[in-house]
């Protein structure tokens, strides 16, 4: 089907620590790798709780981002996604399912917090690889740190806090455009932007 | 194959997960037909991991983990059952509408146009949520947007002066475009469009003049 699978020595090679870990908790139901998973991310996930203004929920997240973890740990395959990625979508979905759960008056959902937002690697039809994928994450963290600290900033408002780039500009006391021009320039570095679109 | 996509910073709000429930729905249902825009996603997700393992850290409770651990051995079937919805899972428009788009009761508005207005099912949103046919080689009457309307196209095709949009094409007008679409092709075109709050609210009074709040 792909090179990968065709080399399966080079494509070990490309495995991150906790990716490893995760497919352990995902084959054997390991618990000392999810339990060294639970020391890396826990914080990182409690601290993404509070951010996002759910400090009396923090450490309830935390629990049902693992709780989920370990639920769908058997269809997590790291050809389609990091660990730190995959496990960044579960939190943000969790948190998206908490506050729905919060505000709804009846219990009724029609539409599912994961009907919106897929997992990386879940209900994907795609073939598997795809070396962008894989080299993603590396690329946006080396890329990152070349970033100006505004525009950093910016980022870690829309994803930390959840603000919208309208709730950012307020907040910072910038115009809009200044908010969207520091984040397309950042995108840009991190080859997000599509080439052939004006956006 | 589709040529309209949504823009970069309106996937980033996706995958930071602030976009309203209906316009997450209209990015999904793009995104399933679309492997360019999903790798856009991909990468914007991996830039929210890399967000979050960059922010401080706060330590967790000493018996957190071991309140995890019994929560996974009181359901010792969690991964079953798990796969098991999974594999029962609906797609997201059929979830709403059904697998009959025709049969859905809509409402025949102008000549060649009908629609059905599907906002109770996304309870809780301030926006209203559309379906729109224009039956097979039919013209709308040319008409602006109020605020911001998000569309997806469902079915068929339309055409205006901006060009084709086909099935699983996604475009954002507003005030400023006035377009008069024809459904192309030999299917009647249907969109599920996402109309905003126009304005910015602030005083109660603007409150109670927005037609999108109830």
């Amino acid at each position: 089907m792909s090179t990968l699978d065709q080399k399966p020595a080079r494509a070990e090679g490309r495995k991150d620590p906790w990716s490893q870990l995760l497919e352990k908790v995902g084959r054997n139901q390991d618990r000392q790798a999810y339990h060294a998973l639970f020391e890396h991310f826990g914080p990182q996930i409690k601290y993404y709780a509070m951010a996002n203004g759910m400090a009396s929920h923090a450490e309830e997240l935390v629990q049902e981002v693992f709780v989920s973890i370990w639920r769908r740990s058997c269809l997590y395959d790291w050809r389609k996604a990091a660990a730190s990625t995959w496990i960044f979508t579960i939190a943000r979905n969790q948190r998206i399912d908490m506050l729905r759960k919060m505000k709804r008056t009846s219990a009724e959902m029609p539409v599912e917090t994961e009907d919106l937002w897929q997992i990386p690697g879940e209900n994907d039809d795609e073939p598997v690889t795809s070396l962008h994928r894989l080299m993603s994450e590396r690329r946006v963290r080396e890329s990152l740190s070349h970033l100006p600290e505004e525009q950093i900033t910016v980022i870690a408002k829309v994803y930390m806090e959840s603000k919208s780039h309208q709730m950012v500009a307020d907040e910072l006391n910038i115009p809009l455009g200044t908010v969207k021009s520091r984040v397309r320039l950042a995108l840009n570095k991190l080859k997000v932007i599509l080439q052939d679109q004006n956006v | 194959m589709t040529r309209h996509h949504p823009d970069t910073l309106t996937l980033m709000e996706f995958s930071a997960g602030n976009l309203s429930e209906p316009h997450a729905l209209c990015i999904r249902l793009h995104l399933d037909q679309c492997p360019h825009c999903r790798s856009r996603v991909d990468t914007l997700d991996s830039l929210g991991a890399v967000m979050m393992e960059s922010q401080p850290q706060v330590g967790v409770s000493s018996d957190m983990f071991d309140s995890i651990l019994s929560r996974i051995d009181s359901e010792p079937d969690m991964t079953e059952n798990y796969i098991s919805t999974q594999a029962k899972r609906m797609s997201p428009l059929q979830k709403l509408l059904g697998d009959d788009l025709d049969a859905l009761p809509w409402k025949r508005q102008l000549g060649d146009v009908s629609v059905l207005d599907i906002s109770e099912r996304f309870p809780g949103q301030n926006e209203q949520v559309v379906l729109q046919k224009l039956a097979a080689g039919g013209k709308a009457p040319a008409h602006t947007h109020r605020g911001n309307e998000t569309t997806i196209v469902l079915q068929g095709a339309f055409a205006d002066q901006n060009g084709v949009f086909n099935q699983w094409d996604f475009v954002v007008l507003n005030q400023e475009d006035e377009h008069k679409p024809v459904a192309v092709g030999c299917e009647d075109c249907i969109t599920l469009s996402v109309l905003s709050a126009p304005v910015k609210l602030t005083g109660t009074f603007t409150r109670l003049l927005n037609p999108f709040i109830r």
